[in-house]
């Protein structure tokens, strides 16, 4: 296949400008969510060059493993910090973004240009070979066979992962700290607790408030019927104000 | 004219997108419009919904190893797909490969089983 | 043309069948399955209410249409017409999307689903299937993995407190539950030496034949059967995947509210709902295909009735598996009640993905074992050592102490002094006289007695 075909152009060009246009909204948005979001438009479109270019298996890999496992861990990992996590617009080096912008064009430039000059005229060879026997088989047959070391590094790889993950995010409890049901029931019944339900704050004639506490048989108010989260509030003084409806 | 067997399946995600934009974007226009504050706060069950705190909450950490843990063993699924499908090619040797390979990441799942990385509470 | 030597026999497609297709068959075909699937929500709403009423001795929907089975549809038409309340704390963008990204990602997925064999559309030759790749397995799971998206950002994005949550669990449990999914396919997979939908279905068509007591029997094809650890895996993932009852979590009404879509309303609500159904019958379909042999009639009919997998049939038997499977997703629901959600995880990560490894390791030793790469004495001792292995490892497992169970004297002699107050066990309670006297009153028969 040397020549590109017209239906590989414009896919090329309708998903080359939505990846590009990915890219940009990640680096221009201001919340950190919406930037994940945008590079997963950017990591889905790479999947769909990887399918056109007659990497089926490796498209959709990059869709299952890069947009669904890994930009999800993005996401958890930006909602782990909260929601309104947004960038601080102010420099802490001067003229930081101006020189940022004028480096990033150029070295965008360069490296435009020196691919295009490096296999402008070069064309593939050898795609219809390679997938001659399907795309996935072709690819079995070279990762388990020629590449197999790296395939078994890779495991390694995985265990490496999972220990910095349990290093990092695992609070390991104390045993002691493990209270089962058995030891709650004897917490909640050993002496000097009370272990019926607490009374409910009162609904009175005067007054249908939770923070009306209820009666206990003195009269007095039962301090454990108002739930601690209440806060505690004076009246206003139209809410004080009498009625009208006293006799 | 035939068509790249990869297009339709882009042909029905465009479909079912267009449907789905379609119908999200007309039901404001079609239906009522009855302003009232109270509808606009978020729901809380009937009480004053209690005031998020400054960003917005936090979600437990707990969360990111799941997602990290999922991250291992979907790298592992897809290292095994290719080597499935092409399972009677690689024969032996094929099988012996898998087995270290599946042995070295349980060894990561042991040790996150035995530390309580997998435990809920 | 051979088409009419062909109609008696059942034509499996080839993955060239669909580079073959041209443009306006394919169009026809892809309004079709859009078509159907609005077809097949509308009808396993009501389905699935009817099966529920009736297994609660309820009459369900019957008012509206015959026997009420328009009901889904005035009330899907009834939700665009509903206000559309959206929360002030709600993030605009991101809650607009996600609800479209929900119902894409259930379309998508049943691109790639075979309905049936090679059948003449208006005289062409044409698979009843929209389309098929070397790949069409993982489409759908990309599909999966990407509807995940929706559930996430909705909860995000309603800026509220029990979508947030609601969210987070279930994506969670999404991903969790991908992980089984994705392991339990492998050994069909291994099995069928293809990741194309219709070729796993074509590779169910006949079983091998297998030496049994003397006798050459023909095993089933159907990989439930061959594959039966696989099936029952594929279905429980399945299951948890589609946030089904008794692993609907998210929703779990009577903690979450109504989970990550508690904050959306009118049509962005039943896109949600939608999405829900889609991927119920989506991961029906998909069951059938891997494991149910397709769209291929089951056993007993086609020895009777040659044509059976001929032409348009198909369709009958593929939705016959699907609504069937659909019945089962009902029935849980209206049988069990939700686990908890550390059970739920647990269970996942702990059971289910460990099985599906040794399992998937079995599969291939055997089939190694089979096909003579080994010599006998190396299948034996590998065996044996693997047994011994499993045998040592089960008995060392450390199992967690019993406590020795104290009767209640002695627990109640361990109480320190002041607890409260029980009463003594052998405490024998007098009938109330009351009681008596109340039976009497209201029962004038059983005065004599």
């Amino acid at each position: 296949m040397n020549a590109v075909s017209t239906g590989e152009q414009v896919a090329f060009w309708i998903l080359g400008s939505l990846a590009v246009i990915g890219a940009l909204g990640m680096v221009l948005a201001r919340n950190a969510v919406h930037s994940a979001l945008w590079l997963v438009v950017t990591m889905l479109n790479l999947g769909f060059f990887y399918v056109i270019n007659s990497a089926p298996f490796l498209g959709f890999v990059q869709i299952i493993v890069y947009t669904g496992a890994i930009m999800m861990l993005f996401l958890f990992v930006l909602m782990l910090v909260g929601r309104d996590a947004s960038d601080s617009l102010i420099e802490t080096l001067r003229g930081q973004r101006i020189a940022a912008i004028v480096l990033g064009i150029g070295f965008a430039a360069l490296i435009g240009t020196g691919l295009a000059r490096a296999l402008g005229s070069t064309f593939t060879v050898g795609l219809d070979k390679a997938n001659a026997n399907g795309n996935v088989e072709g690819l079995a047959s070279l990762l388990f066979t020629k590449y197999v070391f790296a395939f078994e590094v890779t495991s390694a790889l995985l265990i490496t992962a999972a220990v910095g993950a349990m290093i990092l995010a695992h609070v390991e409890k104390a045993k002691e700290d493990k209270r089962d049901q058995v030891t709650r029931m004897k917490e909640r019944f050993r002496p000097g607790n009370y272990p019926g339900p607490k009374p409910g704050p009162g609904i009175y004639a005067n007054t249908m408030s939770v923070a009306a506490p209820a009666r206990l048989p003195d009269g007095n108010g039962a301090e454990r019927s108002i739930s601690p989260i209440l806060p505690v509030r004076e009246l206003s003084q139209a809410e004080a104000a009498p009625k009208g409806t006293e006799k | 004219m035939t068509i790249n067997p990869y297009v339709p399946i882009v042909g029905l995600l465009i479909l079912g997108a267009l449907f789905a934009l379609f119908s999200v974007s007309v039901a404001p226009i079609v239906g009522p419009k009855r302003f009232n504050r109270a509808k606009l706060d978020a729901y809380e069950c009937g009480i004053e919904p209690a005031p998020t705190p400054i960003g917005g909450g936090r979600f437990p950490v707990k969360f990111y190893l799941t997602a990290m843990l999922f991250i291992i063993f979907d790298i592992e699924t897809i290292f095994l797909y290719p080597w499935a499908v092409s399972f009677d090619m690689l024969g032996l040797f094929g099988f012996v490969e898998m087995v270290l390979f599946i042995l070295t990441v349980f060894i990561a799942y042991a040790y996150v089983w035995r530390r309580g990385g997998l435990n809920w509470d | 043309m051979t088409s009419f030597v062909t109609a008696a026999t059942a034509v499996d497609p080839t993955l060239e069948t669909f580079e073959n297709d041209i443009w306006w068959i394919v169009l026809i075909k892809l309004v079709g399955v859009f078509a159907l699937l609005l077809l097949l929500t509308l009808f396993t709403i009501n389905y699935e209410r009817k099966v529920v009423a009736r297994m609660a001795v309820r009459p369900g929907p019957n008012q509206v249409g015959p026997k009420g089975w328009l009901q889904s549809l005035t009330d899907g038409l009834k939700l665009p017409f509903k206000e559309e309340i959206i929360p002030k704390t709600a993030d605009k963008v991101v809650y607009f999307i996600a609800p479209v990204i929900s119902a894409t990602t259930a379309f998508t997925a049943f691109s790639v689903m075979p309905f049936g064999g090679v059948v003449n559309m208006f005289g062409h030759q044409t698979a009843l299937q929209l389309t098929d790749v070397p790949v069409s397995v993982l489409v759908l799971l990309a599909c999966s993995s990407m509807s995940v998206y929706g559930v996430v950002l909705a909860g995000w994005a309603s800026g509220s407190t029990y979508p947030l949550l609601g969210g987070l669990r279930s994506s969670a449990q999404m991903i969790s539950y991908e992980v089984a999914m994705g392991l339990s396919i492998v050994a069909v997979f291994m099995t069928a030496g293809t990741m194309s939908t219709s070729q796993i279905v074509a590779a169910q068509a006949s079983g091998d034949p297998v030496q049994l007591f003397g006798f050459e029997v023909t095993a089933p094809g159907w990989y439930a059967v061959q594959l039966l650890p696989s099936f029952i895996i594929y279905m429980i993932a399945a299951v948890g995947e589609t946030n089904r009852a008794p692993f609907d979590l998210p929703e779990a009404e009577s903690e979450l509210v109504g989970g990550f879509h508690t904050e959306y309303s009118s049509f962005k609500f039943a896109l949600f709902f939608l999405a829900e159904y889609i991927n119920m019958i989506t991961v029906s379909a998909f069951c059938t295909t891997l494991f149910l042999g397709g769209w291929r009639a089951p056993a007993p009919i086609t020895t009777f009735w040659e044509g059976a997998n001929s032409g348009y049939w198909p369709l009958l038997w593929f939705f016959g598996k699907v609504l069937i499977l659909l019945f089962g997703f009902i029935w849980l629901r209206a049988t069990l009640p939700r686990m908890r959600y550390d059970q739920f995880m647990r269970f996942g990560w702990k059971v289910l993905i460990p099985v599906s490894l040794v399992w998937i390791l079995f599969l291939a030793f055997f089939k190694v074992a089979r096909s003579g790469a080994i010599s006998d004495t190396t299948r034996w001792v590998t065996t044996g050592v693997v047994a011994v292995l499993v045998l040592a490892i089960a008995w060392g497992w450390p199992s967690p102490k019993k406590p020795k169970q104290l009767s209640i004297e002695e627990e109640l002699h361990q109480r320190p002094p002041g607890s409260f107050p029980v009463p003594p066990m052998d405490l024998q309670v007098p009938p109330s006289p009351r009681v008596r006297r109340a039976v009497a009153e209201r029962d004038p028969v059983s005065k004599e007695v």
